[in-house]
């Protein structure tokens, strides 16, 4: 299909560029809402775990300039997308540091703040569970005491009684026998701490109820029709009364994807005719979003000598934090995936999500395979080296290949597993020794292979709409979102192929619910791959039309027509070309001076009709939960330094099998970012909390987000591309991966360096520069 | 206590009332129609919210309104009408930013770098721009596009 | 709510006379890139901010005497773009370009720096070693204030309700000397400092050294300057001045960096700092503002 594509595959520049460099891009906070705004401010509690006695907003409502309280009595119901373990505002029991107890609407923000000063809540304070050890203790207190009153998707297995959320497990094989059969055996623990996305854009909601029950949000979401199908169920409302409009994003991450404080805003049905702003803080973004989960994951791996992977025992227990539901797919996603990218025979995965007195987690760029890659891809280095194999072999000798079994048995789709492992470990000089000329640094290598599938449920579903003006330019109405990752782009670019119109006549409009068609959600990469095939269905769909009536109109076979530079051609007719302006709105004048054809527009949809999450609870077998892997591997170069212990990454190359580049340089960009991104959480980044549950670094002095002087030197992004055979023109999802590797990669070259094995993130000067000095230090070989 | 103040904003004279509290982000957003500036950290730390006052860059959410008073202020709402517009071109031309948010304040710093120094090697373009975060680029695309802008002026002046 | 007057005086009479009427109710404001946080997070509540940018008096930044004399307005932006402060204080300048960054320095200011006196200011230390001299004034009076007499705690100064700082001396040196200040912070990027050493060494081999982010005040290392004095430093007096610096300092742990971490890179950088003062002095290499950790 993806022969002599004009503009699939070729770069350019992306078509919301112009918007962006000169202003002209409006995010929810640009918006103008007229003097009839009003603001919201949120009381958070100070307490990780309490029950709410008594709550009184008297003061409050009296509050000169304050339009309205709420508080969890006016919002009994609880909400989520895969378990409904969520309040808008909670009735009895706090749970996080943190978390909204009632919401002010005032005429300014400051009137808002003072009002929520005012609001006295009784508190009985209980013991905070901070840890998913204790959590899982018999005795350990209950975090949701109702977890089997709350409704739950089919494949979602919350276990009532226990604070756990969810367990997915996978049996394949026989793990025992596996081990009996291996050679050598490594079993170790792995710990990965909360992280938060920190978009330079914080959340943000406006919203506003009428008096004809309609409610319409203006939200930062990467979710509109998942957020209106929440907020219909939880609130009553007809989903055709719910109108989300999707501005600009400044960045997502997962962080905007389901719905988060934009449930607050809700509480704009006190004041009708109001729109209602809530724009988090820094520390609210911090606090009350939602974070990524913390790992703590035990691998068993066993080995023969010749570096066949015999067995693996994966048990990993995932901090969800205070409510799972968006969090449980992250859970059972990677149950099904944390063999990583390998073929192993013998499979026993636990992937069991915990409850504790966390801030919420939820969905982050990778959704839970840079958690569990950390583990898996820090034990392949191990093992390599203690059978004494190149770790880039040993992970060839392993590596997943086309139709290979994957962990649920299903078979493993067209990939180049090997050509990324190839090219990444050439771009690096793998096995080139270096030596600095300061006695301080040591110059080391470290790789990791990656994978990963989206995650979503076997029914997610796209839908685009194409429609042509006057002078054949095109509208593309879609509610994929444009985040940053160049979906937009992309969408032009599919339409543009099809339709042979240039990309500077194509615009892709922005979601509103009402306008553009239903997306489930622009997560887990499956747009390009999902998004892409409905476009290219509308665009057919648009061809077709126009096929059709120029046919009738001028007598031709439909089959001789085709496309070229946005004119009709004719393969019999070598003179005949009718350019779009002149028939696409007007429809075409027959010799008869009647007119046929019409607006021209193009619908296409699209799901994956070969899923199926229904899996045995026991052994994950029977389904198909997967679409298709990505696969891909990463490679650093450090320099450390042996007194400071600073690890300074000053080359790295990624490469991905993204089936098809749609555009090669965005595809490079995505590399580009997600390796930084990934270094801020090899490096720095943590949620710091105390012993009561309180996160301490609130704020970007003390959590960091790499800068520009933390950039390499050099940086490589390659580009494999073994089709996707039902991906557009070949391809497949690609963003999220590029973070995957980065953790792994950076750990394994502080242990070729010095022999250092960290296995707790982050991966601290701090740790390098101490840890060795330490009694009981044994360098790894 | 609320006051008038006045300054130049983007080339045009303004007066605006303010209370001395008022945070020059939000007076610029909330009472002038300014978008560019935007929120991001409130505490200085980001540079989403970078205007140019008085030929620097600052960052508007760590100063109040009153104390702008009689300065003259840029932010990329003016950029065109000021004739900086390579700037951006050549920042479009790289595809050097993503989600776009953090753009305005790249920009800005960009400028005020190319400004005060016509020749910047890669330490100081990097130094330039380090107190703009970017989530989502990873830094590549925008530094390589400033470092074309110098070439560019550094071939039109030989 | 935030509730205060705000004052933008031209002169420093009338600043002062200001300060007089409200005292401990005003606050000083300069860059405002402190205070500004501080009354956000309601630490401080004035009543009145008086606003010193604009006082032509405090805006000098010049050599006179002996000195080189910093106006209390003067930014870090304004340091660093300073051939004068380039060569004459070479320490002071290198620490400045570790401040924050651009859009920050371009506000920010020394004197605001030392006045806010966290145990990290990134002015103390450079400061304290060059044995310069802190210039306040009141409507009753002047006074000096050597450098190391300074600070007084964590975030006090000896600064009274009713004073303001107007200018900061350094004297100059005689002779060949040369200084370093390393900043550890946790990446390259912006960071307030978890250790800062700054030194200085003169061509009789007299050192000074100072520590910041390790106690409750930035500190000088008398011990340490007295086991190298006179001596160009070789590793058993290295060896002997360290653990002077480990017996002075007392690092916290926090969530910046722990007790034991701190405590090493006291270590570790007192020897790139001692290297690079005596290695300036005696070749003018490193260049100043290379990174020295
Ligand atoms: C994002 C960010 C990064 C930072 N990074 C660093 C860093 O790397 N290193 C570092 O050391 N600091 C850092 N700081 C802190 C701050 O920028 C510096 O301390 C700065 O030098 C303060 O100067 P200012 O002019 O802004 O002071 P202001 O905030 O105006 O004043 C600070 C204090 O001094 C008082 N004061 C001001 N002028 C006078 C005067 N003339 N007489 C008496 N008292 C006075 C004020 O009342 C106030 O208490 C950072 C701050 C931010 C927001
Ligand atoms: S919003 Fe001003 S620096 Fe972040
Ligand atoms: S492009 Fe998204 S923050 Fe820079």
């Amino acid at each position: 299909m993806s022969k002599n594509t004009k503009v699939v595959g070729h770069d350019a520049v992306r078509i919301d560029m112009e918007e962006k460099i000169t202003g002209a891009a409006l995010y929810t906070d640009d918006l103008p809402f007229g003097p009839n705004l009003l603001h919201m401010s949120v009381l958070a509690s100070p307490h990780a775990h309490a029950e709410i006695l008594n709550i009184d907003t008297s003061e409050a409502e009296k509050f000169p300039g304050v339009m309205a309280v709420a508080t969890g009595k006016d919002y009994p119901q609880k909400f989520g997308l895969y378990l409904q373990d969520k309040s808008i505002l909670p009735v009895d029991r706090v749970r996080y540091v943190g978390e909204q107890v009632a919401v002010v609407i005032a005429r300014t923000k400051e009137i808002a703040d003072e009002g929520c000063k005012l609001i006295k809540v009784d508190y009985k304070i209980l013991e905070p569970i901070l840890d998913v050890r204790d959590a899982l203790k018999e005795d350990a207190v209950l975090i949701h005491p109702d977890l089997g009153d709350y409704q739950v998707i089919p494949w979602i297995n919350p276990q009532p009684g226990t604070n756990i959320s969810h367990i997915r497990k996978i049996r394949k094989g026989d793990v025992e026998k596996g081990f009996e059969e291996a050679d050598f055996i490594l079993e170790d623990e792995y710990h990965v701490p909360h992280v938060v996305h920190a978009c330079i854009e914080t959340h943000i909601s406006v919203a506003r109820y009428d008096y004809t029950k309609r409610l319409t949000m203006w939200n930062s979401t990467q979710s509109p029709h998942t957020q209106r199908h929440i907020m219909a169920n939880a609130l009553g409302i007809p989903h055709k009364d719910i109108r989300i409009i999707a501005p600009y994003v400044g960045g997502g991450f997962g962080g905007k994807a389901g719905i988060s404080m934009e449930a607050l805003t809700v509480a704009c049905q006190k004041v009708p005719g109001y729109p209602v702003k809530l724009r988090w803080s820094r520390k609210e973004e911090f606090l009350n979003s939602s974070q990524r989960q913390e790992l703590r994951a035990t691998v068993k791996m066993g080995v023969t000598k010749e570096g066949k992977i015999t067995a693996l025992r994966h048990i990993m227990h995932w901090d969800v934090g205070a409510s799972a539901e968006y969090g449980n797919n992250v859970v059972n996603a990677t149950g099904f995936s944390a063999t990583g990218p390998y073929y192993i025979p013998n499979v026993s995965i636990d992937s069991v999500g915990v409850y504790t007195n966390h801030p919420p987690c939820a969905a982050y760029r990778g959704f839970g395979y840079s958690e569990f890659h950390f583990g898996i891809e820090s034990h392949m280095d191990r093992i390599a080296k203690a059978i004494g194999i190149d770790p880039v072999e040993f992970r060839r000798i392993n590596a997943i290949k086309t139709d290979d079994e994957v962990a649920y048995k299903c078979h493993m789709n067209p990939s180049g597993m090997l050509e990324c492992i190839d090219k990444v470990a050439q771009a690096i000089e793998w096995g080139k020794e270096e030596v600095s000329d300061d006695p301080d640094i040591v110059i080391a290598k470290g790789f990791a292979s990656a994978w990963k599938a989206p995650a979503m449920p076997p029914n997610a579903g796209s839908s685009v709409f194409i429609k042509f003006s006057e002078d054949g330019s095109i509208n593309v109405l879609v509610s994929g979102m444009e985040i940053g990752q160049g979906l937009h782009t992309a969408v032009a670019k599919f339409a543009s192929e099809i339709l042979t119109v240039p990309l500077n006549k194509i615009r892709v409009e922005l979601p509103d619910t009402d306008r553009n068609p239903y997306e489930w959600q622009t997560v887990a990469s499956h747009e390009t791959w999902e998004l892409g095939n409905a476009t290219i269905r509308a665009a057919r769909d648009a061809r077709a039309k126009i096929f059709d009536v120029v046919s009738r109109a001028f007598h031709l076979e439909k089959e001789s027509l085709y496309l070229e530079d946005g004119k009709v051609k004719d393969d019999l007719d070598p003179d005949f070309a009718l350019p779009f302006e002149d028939f696409v709105i007007t429809g075409i004048q027959t010799e008869f001076n009647t007119w046929v054809g019409g607006p021209i527009m193009g619908i296409g949809s699209f799901i994956p009709e070969f899923t199926n999450a229904m899996v045995d609870p026991d052994t994950g077998m029977g389904g198909h939960p997967n679409v298709h892997y990505t696969v891909g591997a990463g490679a650093v170069k450090i320099e450390l330094n042996k007194k400071t212990g600073v690890v300074r990454v000053v080359k790295m190359a990624e490469g991905f099998d993204c089936g098809k580049a749609i555009n090669p340089d965005l595809v490079k960009d995505q590399i580009v970012g997600g390796f930084i991104q990934g270094l801020g959480t090899a490096l720095y980044e943590v949620c710091i909390f105390d012993d009561k549950g309180k996160m301490l670094n609130t704020n970007f002095t003390d959590y960091k987000i790499p800068t520009i002087l933390e950039m390499p030197d050099e940086m490589i992004p390659i580009i494999v591309e073994v089709p996707q055979p039902d991906g557009p023109f070949g391809a497949r999802g690609m963003s999220e991966h590029t973070m995957i590797p980065v953790m792994p990669a950076v750990a394994n070259a502080i242990a070729n360096a010095i022999g250092l094995r960290i296995k707790d993130i982050p991966l601290t000067a701090e740790k390098v520069a101490l840890r060795p000095l330490q009694k009981d230090f044994v360098a790894e070989k | 206590m609320v006051r008038e103040i006045e300054f130049t904003l983007n080339g045009y004279h303004q007066k605006v009332s303010v209370k001395p509290g008022e945070k020059l982000l939000d007076v610029l957003r909330d009472k002038l129609g300014i978008t560019s500036a935007k929120y991001g950290c409130g505490k200085g730390e980001c540079g989403a919210c970078t205007v140019n006052l008085d030929g620097k860059t600052v960052r508007s959410c760590l100063m109040y309104a009153v104390e702008a008073d009689g300065s003259v202020i840029e932010t990329l709402e003016g950029f065109q009408r000021l004739g900086k517009k390579e700037i951006q071109e050549i920042y479009q031309k790289h595809n050097a930013f993503q989600c776009g948010f953090c753009a305005p304040g790249f920009i800005l710093s960009t400028d005020e770098l190319l400004s005060q120094n016509p020749d910047p090697d890669e330490e100081e373009i990097k130094e330039a721009l380090a107190g703009n975060l970017c989530r989502c680029t990873g830094y590549k695309n925008i530094f390589s596009a400033v470092k074309e802008m110098v070439e560019i002026r550094k071939g039109r002046e030989s | 709510m935030l509730n205060f007057d705000y004052r933008r005086p031209e002169s420093l009479d009338e600043a002062l006379s200001l300060r007089k009427e409200w005292g401990g109710k005003s606050s000083l404001l300069m860059g405002g890139t402190d205070l500004f946080l501080a009354i956000e997070e309601e630490v401080r509540r004035p009543e009145l901010l008086i606003d010193l940018k604009k006082i032509r008096a405090l805006s000098g930044l010049e050599e006179k005497d002996g000195a080189v004399h910093i106006g209390a307005a003067v930014t870090y932006s304004e340091l660093i773009h300073s051939d004068l402060v380039h060569q004459k204080l070479p320490g002071i300048w290198e620490s400045s370009r570790l401040v924050a960054s651009v859009g920050i320095r371009n506000s920010a200011t020394m004197v605001g720096n030392i006045c806010n006196a966290v145990p990290s200011a990134e002015s103390a230390t450079p400061l304290m070693i060059r044995d310069a001299v802190i210039h306040i004034t009141s409507a009753s009076g002047s006074r000096s204030v050597p450098a190391v007499e300074f600070f007084t705690g964590p975030r006090r100064t000896v600064v009274k309700d009713d004073e303001i700082v107007t200018s900061i001396s350094v004297p100059l040196m005689k002779g060949k000397f040369g200084e370093s200040y390393v900043k550890l912070g946790r990446y390259r990027g912006e960071d307030i400092a978890q250790v800062a050493t700054a030194v200085l060494v003169d061509e009789n081999w007299n050192y000074r050294i100072a520590y910041g982010a390790v106690g409750p005040v930035p500190m000088g290392i008398p011990g340490a300057e007295a086991v190298l004095k006179g001596k160009k430093p070789a590793a058993d007096l290295i060896e002997k001045a360290k653990s002077e610096v480990l017996n002075t300092v007392s690092p916290i742990g926090d969530i910046r960096a722990s007790k034991e971490y701190r405590l090493h890179m006291c270590a570790v950088m007192f020897e790139k700092a001692i290297d690079a003062a005596v290695s300036r002095m005696e070749t003018g290499a490193p260049a100043y503002g290379a990174r020295l950790i």
